[in-house]
């Protein structure tokens, strides 16, 4: 009832809206011309929130989802794979593993008309970097082809990008590193604006913004509300079916939930709480759908600690740890347990954890403890965070007291505070183990071995091992796509052996969806991409 | 000693009807809750954080029967024990921040009114500032900084209701202090040479000490609620430290949707029984101690406190 | 009860705006040195599950963020001396236009949740006043001692879990997104109800006033406790004034004083303190805020409490405490208008 007039209030657009809704069959897109999709509006429902929708300010899921959408990148990774397609560029190939030619599509353009061409391009990079936004993923992720001086500033290299011509754009990068064109495909860090309306030294406000994906932004109200509608000049290989996209933002799972059950949104997609989840399973008005997922969880150990630096204490925790038990009683199987810090689906996963340590086993952990000489129970002080990861962060953390505890070899003192502060002090060694999060920023094994392995890791927990550092720059510095799967392997079983840190679940990727919806699973994926154009409504 | 008996009595003696049901029925609501907070150990079946017993894991969420009174929680932990324990941790927290709000708000109030001048009123715009302030806010803010300072987050919470109430009891104290100095004994003792400390300690502490106890117990409510308050939003104390109702009640809203109703009903009674007690408590002595409000079979006298703003102010300017 | 020239009432208001001053001055340095001492800062906790330390400080440095104190509080000062509240750092808005944007929300349900306040809590205030001691004066005063007692969130969670459903009522949000779409992107006051009034639409209207309907009995419930009291002792209190019992004397009948007398005059303390109540209405907004994902104020400043968005924080607590010294003064001086008692 509500929702008819909705398509009232649109106006003389409403009608060809309807029209094509009945229509319905011509699917093909692409011209160029077809505003009005081919399908009925729906409404996306989520709790992340958007940092900035200019590109140059953004490094977070809930900008990335939008921007995904609105901008292209050079190039981008096609559903539930890890290969890299062009999407702006026919194609990016290396000539060497440090340069890095793309090819762009000829005609494109932009929603607003102007054309895309290779100068938007590296307009693009050069403004992200110069704007050096702390929120903005350009100076962390463009490594390659930046320097960063003495005070901090992150400079672009000189020459590091050439447009030879309007549909060609030459990348020199400064060492070889084949995690480049993973980055490129990162809206945050290589998202295409147009040089005549983006600000070169600031971000531009984020109701103003003009990309050339398959959708536009119509309006947007922060926190709360974003319309997108269809491109009309969108050229690309991924044109959008539907006329518009709503999307509501909550701030509380509980309230996604309802509106799900309710079908006040059409799809629920991040977060609903794992009782949420396990609710509306047993709805039969909503379907729970759910794909791979790259999210994880795992404890870190202080390696440097005075009882993290103990080999056989990390891997007696490592012998009782039980990740099903963590699955099940912390998150009501809504998630999957993670025998190795790169989650399953990505080149090069193994189940190192597993192969090295078998079911959980108190007698082993004992005869590890026994060997080393070490007297038990060992005291452990546990930290987590209740303002970070979610309420089930206190459950997964008592989960594995428990764990610990019932193995007879630990005594477990379990501490929390708040995020800022737990930030600071396990940095300090106010813990001995520690759970962190992680959401890669390219699909790609290098991204979860790098930042957790190289000098004790971005969390610095003290844990050194040289030849770690060797496999890492022979693994970005090549190529050849078969050998830095085997070197993953190797950085894998290298941690399960030492113990720097203990994976515990990765995450699903899941979404909840109402009647006449299509298309969701298709977009469901370790990338973490929400595709509006693989979606479609037929109610 | 006689004297401290008399004074305790006299709210129970003073008042008649419902009045002094209510202070009946307020004493013995909050003394349940003493009782609960100080014998937790032996009052309930199992230790706060406590998910087994002799090695038998309890079931997760399990519904209220002979073995778990109320039921069992997420984390496994026995929800009647862990209302029992709550109430030790919700004394403890109100204790240490009344404690600290005598020690620092009396001592303020009592030099600020008795001095007056620049002084005074420097305390007076910093103390409205605070109070001015969103007083939850404040809490909040608070909760994060001090947990910085402490680790241990009962006495981080503790103290950061303390800021709160700080000012009031600045005011109270300061506005009685104004008035009592002006008493013909005070002006005697200046007269015979009694040092500033003296005057203040011997004979206006005794007198502007008697308007704590009605803003105290008030307070202690409201320290109740603001503390459960900080639990709910997830900032206050946390499950394996301590039990903390407002805590659990959050936790407990998740799993109201699926019929779970036993891990958010018992923590929110307790709040509500234990606020209520307090406050009748609270009331019941501000009718016997505030004239204007006794019921008695002479005729009302006003005193001077009845008016807020009172004339020897006037004096200050 | 004046002396001189020193109680005059232009001087008295006059002395009342000049103290508003330094008071803004306290509460603004307050704010300032509150979220610089807490730990973290908005780089960390947006990005502290990703950079390295190194990073991490360069961030900060290039933010100045580790610049000396005084003098970040100096560029703050300034900045609010021009009326420049600034961007928010983690979501890129400009700090007034948060206000306007959830204010209006935070302002509908406080106004909506004193109105339930007062059509439920004058009247039975009275009543438990007039009849003191009676049995309706001790059900009236259990509820308004329960209805305070009673935390919020709990309030909101059993109205959410047993009342909510058999009514058909939604727990949460201002609006059904539809309604969301139709009129929050079209704002015309950026006050969802009054825009629904505007649009005309009834169906937006309804969703707007169903949405409002719980959140504001539950904040409301909570102020009407303190209506019930304090209409209650203060009906009490005039009872015992002089001029009442003379009026009695006199053989005016009881009722009639109480009315015509009583009723009056206490009014008057009840409306200082309903002012004076506006600092505890927003701590509430935030709770029932949070329960109810009403999105307002109250839960826009915690969550950027949580982001640690010095200048989102500042902005809103300055803004806030604005509207409180403002308000206080504003009833200051109605006080001294009224009542001469009060300058000094």
């Amino acid at each position: 009832m509500i929702r008819h007039k909705l398509v009232a209030v649109a106006g003389a657009g409403a009608l060809a809206l309807a029209l094509a809704a009945c229509g319905g069959s011509d699917s093909s897109g692409g011209t160029g011309t077809d505003t009005s999709g081919t399908g009925d509006d729906w409404i996306l429902g989520t709790t992340d929130t958007v940092t900035a929708l200019d590109p140059a300010g953004s490094y977070d899921l809930g900008s990335s989802t939008l921007e995904y959408n609105l901008y292209q990148t050079l190039v981008t990774v096609p559903p539930n794979s890890t290969d890299i397609i062009g999407d702006a560029a026919k194609s990016c190939d290396y000539d060497d593993p440090q340069t890095l030619t793309c090819t762009l599509n000829p005609g494109a353009k932009f929603s607003n008309g102007d054309p895309l061409t290779s100068e938007d391009v590296k307009y693009s990079f050069e403004r992200a970097i110069k704007i050096q936004d702390a929120n903005g993923a350009a100076i962390y992720l463009l490594g390659s082809i930046t320097d960063t001086k003495k005070d901090g500033t992150v400079v672009l290299n000189k020459g590091a990008i050439e447009t030879p011509d309007d549909t060609t754009v030459v990348f020199h990068l400064d060492h070889p590193d084949t995690t480049f064109q993973y980055v490129l495909t990162y809206p945050g860090a290589a998202a295409i604006v147009d040089k005549d309306v983006f600000p070169a030294d600031k971000k531009l406000a984020d109701d103003k913004i003009i990309g050339s994906g398959p959708y536009k932004l119509d309006s947007y109200k922060a926190g709360d509300t974003a319309v997108l509608s269809l491109n009309p000049n969108y050229s690309g290989p991924n044109p959008g079916k539907t006329g518009r996209v709503f999307v509501k933002y909550y701030t509380e799972p509980s309230a996604l939930k309802l509106a799900a059950k309710n079908g006040e949104v059409d799809v629920a997609w991040r977060s609903l709480a794992p009782t949420d989840i396990a609710e509306l399973k047993g709805d039969s008005n909503v379907t729970v759908a759910t794909g791979k997922g790259s999210e994880i969880r795992y404890w870190v150990w202080k390696v440097d600690g005075p009882v993290g630096k103990n080999l056989a204490i990390r891997q007696a925790a490592a012998q009782v740890f039980d990740r099903d038990a963590i699955a099940q009683d912390a998150y009501d199987g809504t998630v999957d347990p993670l025998y190795s810090i790169v989650p399953p689906g990505y080149g090069g996963a193994n189940e190192a954890f597993k192969d090295q340590y078998g079911a959980p086993d108190k007698a082993k952990a004992a005869q590890i403890l026994k060997d080393a000489g070490v007297k038990t129970p060992v005291n452990l002080t546990v930290g987590w965070t209740p303002t970070h990861y979610g309420p089930s962060t206190e459950d997964e953390a008592n989960e594995v007291k428990r764990q610990l505890e019932d193995s007879g070899l630990f005594k477990v003192t379990l501490k929390s505070t708040e995020w800022e502060q737990y930030q600071t002090i396990y940095k300090e060694g106010a813990y001995d183990l520690f759970v962190l999060g992680w959401f890669p920023d390219y699909p790609d094994g290098d991204d979860y071995l790098s930042p957790f392995m190289v000098d004790g890791g971005f969390f610095q927990n003290g844990y050194k091992n040289a030849q770690v550092n060797k496999l890492v720059s022979e693994e970005q510095g090549t190529d050849d796509q078969a050998k830095r799967e085997q070197i993953f392997g190797q950085l894998q079983d290298i941690a399960a052996k030492d113990v720097p840190f203990i994976p515990s679940w990765v995450g699903q990727n899941t979404a909840v969806y109402g009647a006449g919806m299509k298309g969701v699973e298709d977009t469901l994926d370790p990338s973490f991409i929400f595709r509006f154009w693989l979606v479609t409504k037929n109610g | 000693m006689r004297r401290v008996l008399t004074v305790l009595t006299r709210p129970f003696t003073e008042t008649t009807g419902l009045a002094r049901w209510m202070l009946v029925v307020g004493v013995a609501l909050t003394a349940v809750f003493v009782i609960c907070a100080i014998f937790a150990p032996w009052l309930a079946p199992y230790g706060f954080a406590q998910s087994s017993d002799h090695g038998v894991r309890f079931q997760k969420l399990a519904h209220p029967s002979s073995a778990h009174l109320f039921g069992t929680d997420r984390l496994f932990f026995d929800v009647f024990s862990r209302v029992i324990w709550g109430a030790r941790t919700a004394l403890e927290v109100v204790i240490l921040s009344m404690a600290v709000c005598i020690v620092i708000g009396v001592p303020l109030g009592l030099a600020s009114g008795y001095y007056g001048g620049w002084f005074d009123r420097i305390m007076v715009l910093i103390m409205d500032a605070f109070y001015a302030f969103p007083s939850f806010l404040l809490a909040i803010v608070f909760s994060f900084l001090l947990t910085n300072a402490f680790g241990g987050s009962v006495i981080a919470v503790s103290l950061s209701l303390s800021a709160i109430y700080i000012p009031q009891y600045f005011r109270v104290v300061r506005n009685t202090t104004l008035s009592a100095k002006e008493a013909t004994y005070v002006e005697a003792a200046r007269a015979i040479g009694a040092s500033d400390g003296t005057i203040m300690r011997r004979y206006l502490f005794g007198n502007v000490i008697q308007s704590v106890p009605v803003l105290g117990t008030l307070n202690a409510a409201d320290a109740i609620l603001t503390l459960a308050g900080l639990g709910f939003l997830g900032l206050g104390i946390q499950s394996t430290e301590a039990a903390e109702w407002g805590h659990d009640l959050n936790r407990a809203l998740a799993d109201a949707g699926s019929g779970v109703w036993w891990t958010g009903l018992y923590p929110g009674l307790a709040i509500v029984l234990l606020v209520t007690g307090l406050t009748l408590v609270g009331e019941g002595l501000n009718e016997t101690l505030n004239p204007t409000l006794r019921r008695r079979r002479l005729l009302p006298v006003v005193l001077p406190s009845a008016h807020p703003a009172n004339p020897t102010q006037e004096e200050q300017n | 009860m004046s002396r001189g020239g020193s109680g005059s009432l232009p001087r008295y208001i006059l002395q009342r705006i000049l103290l508003v001053i330094p008071m803004l001055w306290i509460i603004l340095t307050l704010v300032f040195l509150v979220m610089r001492v807490a730990p973290g800062d908005p780089v960390s906790a947006a990005l502290g599950s990703k950079l390295n330390p190194t990073q991490l400080a360069q961030r900060r440095h290039a933010l100045g963020f580790d610049r000396p104190l005084i003098q970040q509080y100096w560029d703050y000062l300034s900045s609010v001396l021009h009326l420049d509240f600034g961007t928010t750092f983690s979501d890129n808005q400009p700090v007034l236009r948060v206000v306007r944007d959830n204010g209006g929300a935070t302002l509908t349900l406080t106004l909506a949740a004193f109105l339930i306040a007062l059509v439920v809590g004058i009247p039975l205030g009275l009543v438990a006043g007039r009849y003191r001691d009676s049995f309706p004066d001790a059900v009236i005063r259990l509820f308004g001692i329960l209805s305070y007692a009673a935390p919020i969130f709990f309030v909101g969670y059993l109205l959410q879990a047993y009342v909510a459903g058999p009514l058909g009522l939604p727990t949460s949000g201002d609006s059904s997104p539809i309604t969301s779409f139709e009129i929050k992107l079209h704002p015309k006051t950026h006050i969802l109800l009054v825009d629904a009034i505007l649009s005309g639409d009834g169906a937006a209207i309804e969703d707007v006033l169903k949405h409002l309907l719980l959140p504001a009995v539950t904040l409301g419930l909570l102020i009407c406790g303190v209506f019930i009291r304090l209409v209650r002792v203060n009906i009490l209190q005039t009872n015992q004034a002089d001029y009442v019992e003379a009026a009695e004397a006199r053989g005016i009948r009881r009722r009639n004083v109480t009315w015509r007398h009583a009723f009056r005059n206490a009014l008057v303390p009840v409306i200082t303190v309903v002012g004076l109540q506006f600092a505890l209405l927003l701590g509430g907004a935030v709770l029932t805020e949070s329960t109810f994902n009403w999105p307002g104020l109250g839960q826009k400043l915690v969550q950027y409490i949580n982001e640690r968005d010095y200048v989102a924080v500042q902005g809103i607590i300055t803004i806030f405490a604005l509207a409180v010294v403002l308000i206080s003064l504003l009833v200051d001086i109605i006080n001294a208008l009224i009542d001469p008692r009060v300058r000094y």
